[in-house]
């Protein structure tokens, strides 16, 4: 996720490339372009070929093996008879049809052009294969760096997903107990009870409202009085709030004719009516338990928020949209 | 005033991107003088074949005077010379040969251009590489003004141009970096210069839903506009792209419009749209989420300043002088140079609405700063009435003798390219005042 801070109304540029520059050298390691990795492997090669390097002897024996300039010669037609000496040259030129009586010199002259010839050649070859080895190691370090470059992101790579994988297995272990906790703690206490986990579950694992979670299916079965009616639940409550409204005992004694003048607190509270209607269910019902329960719900809702929020592991991403709020946008 | 516009070819058709801007220039300077186009009869860059009739004709209400190009190109020829004078120690005489083989040779436009300069109260040169602009910025220099559009390739380190650059009256850039390589090859920092560009004709209300509904594109999207070339970046843009949608699974697809001389990547995230007008372009542009640009070498990207006139975000290629330089001078683009950057730079537009929203403000901004016609009109003008105020300051250095062209002296071009330093600069828009005469401009060129 782009995690680069930028508050300020204006931006700039150069200061986000900066941030998402460390941000890349942070997730993916030092990201080197093609130009860095051939200097990174021309500087091994060096090295390689440094004596001062891990193998001292390797620059020596790269060296012998380069071709030397080998001693040659140039055999030509005249090279037998040549001299510095202008007499000579002419007397031996004067007497070289004598010479070609007693013997023929040509074969020899050829072959040994020849020969000159291919030691030449030989020599030209051989300084090609020369560069072509140094080409081939050259493009072999070259490959080695990439991959050891390659082989380093991977395994930087590996450490971040294993590490998500050990937080998500966290987590998913937090959740587990979280759940066989209410359950357990409900199973101890008596029928009335299990409705506070009922509605303690929804707010955790979200399953749908209109299905009751197999804790509840299960405390119901459990518990022994059976489901109060509409009428029973309203007669109470229109009790009970009577006593907190302090409204005056006659009025609450009345019974539902003192709707009249005491109707206004309990009109003015309808706006929270369902939510009361829905925690009512467990409040009433359990008595004495009801703080309890009520303070076990906001216990198995912090824990749970703590299980999430209080291991959120670095590498972990903190909201699927990034990490500054104001900044991103969620999609 | 009587201007004259000199380029290689001219028309309604021609869509090569110093044509195009000659054609604009052309168009906008007739509201202010009168102005004709002096062009040759050819519409093929590659053949130079003569397709149109010589003679005078209107084009967009400007008088167009063609000439007949003398001989098409020799494409084997073109490539011997150009291996010759880019990677051999070579002469004088290889690089006239060279420009010759270029062409468009039109002898009858330069002794119309000889004749006829003093009728002109300036003539402007499209293109410096080109024999017409060679030889008529030669035979008008008192009256020449050069646009180079020059790009970072090794035509620029020919040291048959380097008097050009120096001899003529003005010069107008469309960058900074432009500016700063040419003064650094031809040290004509005395030469009256300005960085122009170009402006583009952005319709004020693009219809994104229309472009959405007629191609079936939903959700966010990336686009590229232009050839889809490797000598684009385009090769590199699918290999990142496909990556991005492997590693990092976003949202964005990539749409492209342009024609493609290279296989498109199978993958229904990318798509190709092929050549669309410019309605269509444009709402594609207005509907996208971003621009991308990866090529390498631009003079001036036209298509990024229209996205960045449509409040558009850019992802440019940071290898590119020109385009990483436009990024941070206006603080409307991110740029990349390696993989990761470009997918941490995509990802920070696409999930950043803050971050692109104020990108593509800035981009409109910087826009109707610099690059509305207007202001292009207005700086070509300010550079017109500052040269009529001054005398022509000396004729251009002439061609040397036949002994001095055989000289074997001049370093390869590629050579001459590769010293010359790098990155963009870091000069501002709005630091691009005229100068003092003769003095040094606000600028700085980094060296990367």
């Amino acid at each position: 996720m782009p995690d680069f801070n930028v508050r300020s109304d204006s931006v700039n540029v150069e200061q986000i490339m900066e941030q998402i520059r460390a941000r890349v050298r942070e997730k993916r390691g030092v990201d080197y372009t093609e130009q860095q990795i051939r200097e990174l492997a021309a500087v091994k090669l060096e090295k390689f070929l440094d004596p001062r390097g891990v193998r001292s002897d390797l620059l020596d024996q790269f060296r012998n093996t380069q071709p030397d300039p080998r001693p040659n010669y140039a055999f030509e037609e005249e090279t037998l008879f040549e001299t510095h000496r202008a007499p000579i040259r002419w007397i031996r030129r004067l007497l070289r049809p004598v010479l070609k009586l007693l013997f023929n010199p040509n074969p020899l002259i050829q072959a040994l052009h020849i020969q000159a010839q291919l030691n030449t050649m030989n020599a030209e070859r051989e300084a090609a294969r020369h560069g072509l080895y140094f080409e081939v190691t050259h493009n072999l370090v070259i490959e080695t760096t990439r991959l050891g470059i390659e082989v380093k992101n991977l395994t930087m790579r590996l450490e971040s997903l294993a590490s998500r994988l050990e937080f998500n297995e966290r987590r998913a272990r937090a959740l587990e107990s979280v759940v066989a906790y209410k359950s357990a703690s409900d199973n101890e206490r008596t029928a009335p009870a299990g409705a506070p986990v009922a509605a303690a579950i929804p707010a955790v694992a979200a399953p749908p409202a209109s299905q009751p979670t197999m804790v509840a299916r299960e405390s119901q079965s459990q518990s022994g009085p059976a489901p109060e009616g509409p009428g029973q639940r309203s007669r109470r409550r229109r009790r009970r709030r009577g006593r907190r409204g302090g409204a005056p005992a006659v009025a609450t004694m009345g019974g539902s004719t003192g709707a009249g003048p005491t109707a206004p607190p309990s009109v003015g509270r309808t706006g929270a009516e369902p939510a009361e209607v829905a925690h009512g269910a467990s409040g009433e019902t359990g008595g004495a338990p009801t703080s309890e329960a009520t303070g076990a719900r906001g216990n198995a809702a912090e824990s749970v928020g703590h299980a999430i929020a209080a291991e959120a592991h670095p590498s972990e991403p903190q909201s699927e949209s990034g990490l500054n709020p104001p900044d991103i946008d969620e999609p | 005033m009587k201007l004259a516009v000199v380029v290689q070819r001219y028309g309604q058709a021609v869509n090569g991107g110093a044509e195009l801007h000659a054609r604009y220039i052309a168009e906008h300077l007739a509201r202010h003088a009168e102005v004709e186009v002096l062009t040759t009869c050819a519409t093929d860059y590659v053949t130079w074949r003569n397709a149109l009739a010589p003679g005078v004709e209107a084009v967009n209400g400007v008088a167009v005077r063609r000439f007949r190009v003398k001989r098409e190109r020799d494409p084997h020829l073109f490539a011997r010379r150009s291996d010759r004078v880019f990677e051999h120690r070579h002469s004088l005489g290889d690089e006239l040969d060279w420009v010759d083989a270029e062409g468009p040779n039109s002898p009858a436009l330069i002794d119309y251009l000889s004749a006829s300069a003093s009728t002109y109260a300036y003539c402007l040169f499209f293109s410096y590489r080109y024999w017409v602009s060679y030889y008529g910025a030669r035979a008008a220099s008192p009256r020449a003004i050069l646009v180079p559009t020059a790009e970072r390739d090794a035509t620029i380190g020919l040291s048959m141009f380097q008097p050009v650059f120096r001899g003529v009256r003005a010069l107008m850039y469309n960058s900074h970096e432009e500016r700063a390589m040419i003064e650094v090859v031809s040290g004509n920092q005395d030469v009256p210069g300005v960085v122009v560009g170009i402006g583009s004709d952005v319709p004020q209300n693009p219809q994104p839903a229309r472009f959405r509904q007629k191609y079936n594109i939903l959700g966010p999207f990336a686009v590229y506009v232009g050839r889809i070339d490797q000598n684009k970046g385009c090769t590199q843009l699918f290999e990142f792209f496909q990556g991005y949608l492997r590693d990092a699974p976003g949202r964005l697809t990539l749409v492209l419009i342009g024609h493609s001389l290279l296989a498109i990547p199978e993958n229904p995230r990318i798509r190709h749209l092929g050549f669309l007008d410019d309605a269509d372009k444009f709402d594609a542009m207005a509907a996208a989420d971003l621009l991308i640009m990866p090529s390498y070498f631009e003079s001036l990207s036209m298509v990024a300043l229209e996205a960045w006139a449509l409040g558009r975000p850019v992802l440019a290629n940071g290898r590119c002088d020109v385009l990483k330089g436009q990024c941070l001078r206006s603080n409307a683009g991110l740029y990349y140079e390696t993989y990761g950057e470009f997918l941490e730079t995509l990802r920070a537009i696409e999930q950043n609405r803050w971050l692109s929203g104020t990108l593509g403000r800035n981009g409109r901004q910087f826009f109707r700063d610099n690059y509305d016609w207007p202001v292009i009109e207005r700086k070509y003008l300010d550079m017109l009435g500052r040269l009529s105020r001054e005398s022509a300051p000396r004729a251009m250095q002439p061609l040397p003798g036949p002994l001095e062209r055989h000289r074997q002296d001049r370093p390869p071009a590629e050579e001459v390219v590769a010293a010359l330093p790098t990155g963009p600069s870091l000069v501002r828009e709005r630091d691009d005042l005229p100068r003092a005469e003769g003095g040094p401009g606000p600028r700085a060129w980094s060296r990367r």
